[in-house]
Protein backbone atom coordinates (compact mmCIF):
# COMPACT_ATOMS: atom_id res chain seq x y z
CA UNK A 1 0.00 0.00 0.00
CA UNK A 2 1.43 3.63 -0.95
CA UNK A 3 0.80 5.10 2.52
CA UNK A 4 2.73 2.33 4.15
CA UNK A 5 5.60 3.41 1.16
CA UNK A 6 5.39 6.68 2.09
CA UNK A 7 5.84 6.05 5.78
CA UNK A 8 8.70 4.38 5.48
CA UNK A 9 10.54 6.79 3.31
CA UNK A 10 9.48 9.24 5.66
CA UNK A 11 11.43 6.83 8.58
CA UNK A 12 14.62 6.72 5.96
CA UNK A 13 14.95 10.09 6.18
CA UNK A 14 14.29 9.92 10.17
CA UNK A 15 17.07 7.56 10.52
CA UNK A 16 18.98 9.90 8.20
CA UNK A 17 18.71 12.94 10.06
CA UNK A 18 19.66 11.33 13.13
CA UNK A 19 23.00 9.52 12.17
CA UNK A 20 24.10 13.40 11.15
CA UNK A 21 23.22 14.12 14.37
CA UNK A 22 24.97 11.74 16.34
CA UNK A 23 28.12 13.17 14.39
CA UNK A 24 27.31 16.33 14.60
CA UNK A 25 27.27 15.53 18.94
CA UNK A 26 30.32 13.35 18.08
CA UNK A 27 32.35 16.66 16.73
CA UNK A 28 30.68 18.95 19.48
CA UNK A 29 31.50 16.72 22.55
CA UNK A 30 35.76 16.47 21.32
CA UNK A 31 35.80 20.13 20.50
CA UNK A 32 38.91 20.11 22.89
CA UNK A 33 40.11 16.52 22.66
CA UNK A 34 43.36 17.37 22.15
CA UNK A 35 46.62 14.73 21.68
CA UNK A 36 48.68 13.59 24.88
CA UNK A 37 51.86 14.20 23.39
CA UNK A 38 52.96 16.68 20.81
CA UNK A 39 53.26 14.11 17.96
CA UNK A 40 49.69 12.52 18.96
CA UNK A 41 46.98 14.11 16.34
CA UNK A 42 43.87 15.78 18.17
CA UNK A 43 40.42 15.02 17.16
CA UNK A 44 39.50 15.84 13.63
CA UNK A 45 36.37 16.74 13.00
CA UNK A 46 33.49 14.62 11.12
CA UNK A 47 31.08 15.23 8.04
CA UNK A 48 27.91 12.76 8.07
CA UNK A 49 27.33 12.67 4.15
CA UNK A 50 23.62 11.28 2.41
CA UNK A 51 23.25 9.20 -0.51
CA UNK A 52 20.16 8.20 -2.49
CA UNK A 53 19.43 4.55 -2.40
CA UNK A 54 16.91 2.83 -4.67
CA UNK A 55 14.73 0.41 -2.27
CA UNK A 56 13.51 -2.07 -4.40
CA UNK A 57 10.99 -3.62 -2.17
CA UNK A 58 9.23 -0.11 -2.27
CA UNK A 59 10.26 0.94 -5.31
CA UNK A 60 11.02 4.24 -4.50
CA UNK A 61 14.46 6.18 -3.41
CA UNK A 62 14.73 6.27 0.43
CA UNK A 63 17.75 8.00 2.00
CA UNK A 64 20.70 6.98 3.81
CA UNK A 65 23.70 8.27 5.85
CA UNK A 66 26.68 7.62 3.32
CA UNK A 67 30.26 6.69 4.26
CA UNK A 68 31.19 9.43 7.49
CA UNK A 69 34.04 11.33 5.99
CA UNK A 70 37.41 13.58 7.59
CA UNK A 71 37.46 17.47 7.59
CA UNK A 72 40.70 17.78 5.84
CA UNK A 73 41.31 21.17 7.10
CA UNK A 74 44.29 22.44 8.90
CA UNK A 75 44.39 22.21 12.69
CA UNK A 76 43.89 24.86 14.90
CA UNK A 77 46.84 26.13 17.09
CA UNK A 78 46.96 28.04 20.35
CA UNK A 79 50.35 29.47 22.54
CA UNK A 80 50.16 26.95 25.73
CA UNK A 81 53.99 26.24 26.46
CA UNK A 82 53.29 24.56 29.59
CA UNK A 83 50.87 21.90 27.98
CA UNK A 84 51.95 18.68 27.62
CA UNK A 85 50.89 18.06 24.05
CA UNK A 86 52.99 21.73 23.21
CA UNK A 87 55.46 21.44 20.78
CA UNK A 88 58.81 22.98 20.76
CA UNK A 89 57.56 26.43 19.83
CA UNK A 90 54.33 26.10 22.62
CA UNK A 91 51.63 25.50 20.20
CA UNK A 92 49.19 23.54 20.89
CA UNK A 93 47.25 21.34 18.16
CA UNK A 94 43.80 22.12 18.62
CA UNK A 95 40.67 19.99 17.09
CA UNK A 96 38.99 21.75 13.69
CA UNK A 97 35.76 21.59 15.14
CA UNK A 98 33.84 25.48 15.56
CA UNK A 99 31.16 24.96 17.42
CA UNK A 100 29.55 27.66 15.31
CA UNK A 101 29.35 25.62 12.35
CA UNK A 102 28.36 22.47 14.25
CA UNK A 103 25.74 24.47 16.06
CA UNK A 104 23.83 25.75 12.28
CA UNK A 105 24.17 22.21 11.25
CA UNK A 106 22.04 20.78 14.21
CA UNK A 107 19.73 23.33 13.52
CA UNK A 108 19.32 22.21 10.33
CA UNK A 109 19.07 18.40 10.91
CA UNK A 110 16.36 19.34 12.98
CA UNK A 111 14.59 20.93 10.65
CA UNK A 112 14.84 18.41 8.20
CA UNK A 113 13.72 16.02 10.92
CA UNK A 114 10.80 18.15 11.58
CA UNK A 115 9.98 18.02 8.07
CA UNK A 116 9.68 14.31 7.60
CA UNK A 117 7.77 13.87 10.82
CA UNK A 118 5.70 16.56 9.03
CA UNK A 119 4.92 14.01 6.75
CA UNK A 120 4.58 11.27 8.30
CA UNK A 121 1.54 12.94 10.31
CA UNK A 122 -0.03 14.10 7.48
CA UNK A 123 0.11 10.66 5.89
CA UNK A 124 -0.98 9.36 9.05
CA UNK A 125 -4.19 12.04 9.11
CA UNK A 126 -4.96 10.79 5.31
CA UNK A 127 -4.53 7.01 6.56
CA UNK A 128 -6.74 7.86 9.13
CA UNK A 129 -9.72 9.70 6.59
CA UNK A 130 -9.89 6.85 4.64
CA UNK A 131 -10.48 4.19 7.78
CA UNK A 132 -13.17 6.90 8.50
CA UNK A 133 -14.90 5.96 5.04
CA UNK A 134 -15.93 2.35 6.80
CA UNK A 135 -17.23 4.02 10.06
CA UNK A 136 -19.68 6.76 7.72
CA UNK B 1 -23.55 -3.64 -9.95
CA UNK B 2 -20.75 -2.82 -7.78
CA UNK B 3 -20.67 0.42 -6.05
CA UNK B 4 -17.31 1.39 -7.77
CA UNK B 5 -19.32 0.97 -11.51
CA UNK B 6 -20.89 4.21 -10.17
CA UNK B 7 -19.10 6.87 -11.86
CA UNK B 8 -18.74 9.15 -8.97
CA UNK B 9 -16.94 6.50 -6.98
CA UNK B 10 -14.82 5.73 -9.67
CA UNK B 11 -14.16 9.22 -10.61
CA UNK B 12 -12.57 9.75 -6.84
CA UNK B 13 -11.19 6.78 -6.44
CA UNK B 14 -9.04 7.26 -9.24
CA UNK B 15 -8.26 10.78 -7.39
CA UNK B 16 -7.66 9.49 -4.56
CA UNK B 17 -4.99 6.76 -5.95
CA UNK B 18 -3.46 9.63 -7.42
CA UNK B 19 -3.16 11.61 -4.09
CA UNK B 20 -1.88 8.48 -2.80
CA UNK B 21 1.04 8.33 -5.46
CA UNK B 22 1.42 11.85 -5.14
CA UNK B 23 2.47 11.44 -1.51
CA UNK B 24 4.66 8.81 -1.73
CA UNK B 25 6.81 11.21 -4.20
CA UNK B 26 6.58 14.01 -1.50
CA UNK B 27 8.05 11.63 0.70
CA UNK B 28 11.02 10.82 -1.25
CA UNK B 29 11.36 14.39 -1.67
CA UNK B 30 12.09 15.38 2.00
CA UNK B 31 13.14 12.71 2.73
CA UNK B 32 16.14 13.14 0.20
CA UNK B 33 16.04 16.98 1.26
CA UNK B 34 20.06 16.65 2.00
CA UNK B 35 20.99 14.55 -0.06
CA UNK B 36 23.43 16.16 -2.87
CA UNK B 37 22.67 15.66 -6.70
CA UNK B 38 19.00 14.92 -5.98
CA UNK B 39 16.19 16.52 -8.51
CA UNK B 40 12.83 16.75 -6.74
CA UNK B 41 10.20 15.00 -8.63
CA UNK B 42 6.32 15.70 -8.67
CA UNK B 43 3.35 13.96 -10.25
CA UNK B 44 1.58 15.38 -12.91
CA UNK B 45 -2.07 16.78 -12.17
CA UNK B 46 -4.32 14.42 -14.14
CA UNK B 47 -6.57 15.79 -16.32
CA UNK B 48 -10.22 15.69 -17.70
CA UNK B 49 -8.58 13.94 -21.27
CA UNK B 50 -7.19 11.68 -19.30
CA UNK B 51 -9.95 10.51 -17.20
CA UNK B 52 -12.06 9.62 -20.00
CA UNK B 53 -8.97 7.97 -22.14
CA UNK B 54 -8.89 6.10 -18.74
CA UNK B 55 -11.94 4.94 -18.77
CA UNK B 56 -12.41 2.76 -21.40
CA UNK B 57 -8.86 0.97 -22.48
CA UNK B 58 -7.49 -1.01 -19.85
CA UNK B 59 -3.35 -0.49 -19.98
CA UNK B 60 -0.84 -2.90 -21.16
CA UNK B 61 0.97 -5.25 -18.80
CA UNK B 62 3.09 -8.10 -18.86
CA UNK B 63 1.57 -11.74 -18.96
CA UNK B 64 3.07 -14.02 -16.35
CA UNK B 65 2.97 -17.75 -17.66
CA UNK B 66 5.43 -19.45 -15.23
CA UNK B 67 5.53 -18.68 -12.28
CA UNK B 68 8.54 -17.53 -11.48
CA UNK B 69 8.06 -14.43 -13.66
CA UNK B 70 8.32 -11.03 -12.82
CA UNK B 71 4.95 -9.32 -11.87
CA UNK B 72 5.34 -5.98 -13.75
CA UNK B 73 4.23 -3.48 -11.11
CA UNK B 74 1.66 -0.93 -12.91
CA UNK B 75 1.53 1.00 -9.74
CA UNK B 76 2.53 4.08 -11.59
CA UNK B 77 -0.35 4.03 -13.53
CA UNK B 78 -1.67 7.51 -12.75
CA UNK B 79 1.65 9.69 -14.59
CA UNK B 80 4.84 8.98 -14.20
CA UNK B 81 7.08 11.58 -11.26
CA UNK B 82 8.81 13.87 -13.34
CA UNK B 83 11.58 16.53 -12.18
CA UNK B 84 10.27 20.04 -11.60
CA UNK B 85 11.84 23.10 -11.34
CA UNK B 86 11.98 25.08 -7.99
CA UNK B 87 12.99 28.09 -6.26
CA UNK B 88 16.14 27.24 -5.89
CA UNK B 89 19.06 25.02 -6.29
CA UNK B 90 22.33 24.10 -3.33
CA UNK B 91 25.48 24.68 -4.52
CA UNK B 92 25.37 20.63 -4.35
CA UNK B 93 22.60 20.25 -6.99
CA UNK B 94 19.86 19.10 -4.88
CA UNK B 95 16.76 20.80 -5.54
CA UNK B 96 14.26 20.53 -2.91
CA UNK B 97 13.15 23.38 -0.82
CA UNK B 98 11.40 22.53 2.25
CA UNK B 99 8.64 25.09 2.52
CA UNK B 100 7.61 24.17 -0.95
CA UNK B 101 7.22 20.41 0.10
CA UNK B 102 5.38 20.96 3.41
CA UNK B 103 2.93 22.75 1.33
CA UNK B 104 2.37 20.84 -1.28
CA UNK B 105 2.24 18.14 1.60
CA UNK B 106 -0.36 19.72 3.24
CA UNK B 107 -2.60 20.49 -0.01
CA UNK B 108 -2.36 16.82 -1.22
CA UNK B 109 -3.62 16.06 2.24
CA UNK B 110 -6.57 18.21 2.19
CA UNK B 111 -7.08 17.55 -1.26
CA UNK B 112 -7.27 13.77 -0.13
CA UNK B 113 -9.27 14.61 2.97
CA UNK B 114 -12.00 16.31 0.34
CA UNK B 115 -12.03 13.14 -1.33
CA UNK B 116 -12.96 11.27 0.81
CA UNK B 117 -15.13 13.11 2.42
CA UNK B 118 -17.13 12.90 -0.64
CA UNK B 119 -17.04 9.14 -1.04
CA UNK B 120 -18.21 8.80 2.45
CA UNK B 121 -20.74 11.18 1.35
CA UNK B 122 -22.05 9.35 -1.33
CA UNK B 123 -22.04 6.13 0.32
CA UNK B 124 -24.15 8.16 2.75
CA UNK B 125 -26.44 9.03 -0.40
CA UNK B 126 -27.17 5.36 -1.57
CA UNK B 127 -27.72 4.22 1.64
CA UNK B 128 -30.39 6.59 2.06
CA UNK B 129 -31.71 5.70 -0.88
CA UNK B 130 -32.22 1.69 0.23
CA UNK B 131 -33.59 2.88 3.11
CA UNK B 132 -31.24 2.82 5.87
CA UNK B 133 -31.27 6.35 7.12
Amino acid sequence: MDFMKSLMIAASGLKAQSGRMRVIAENIANADSIGRTPNEDPYRRKIATFQSKLDRELDAKTVQLGRIQEDRSDFKTRYEPGNPAADENGNVRLPNVDTLIETVDMREAQRSYEANLNVIQSTRRMLQRTIDILRA
Amino acid sequence: MGISDLSVFQALKTKMQWHQERQQVLSENVANADTPGYIGRDLKAPTFSDSLNRSGVKPVTLAVTEPGHMHASSSRGLGDPRKVGSFEVTPDDNSVVLEEQMMKVTSNQMDYQAAATLYSRGLGMIKTAIGKS
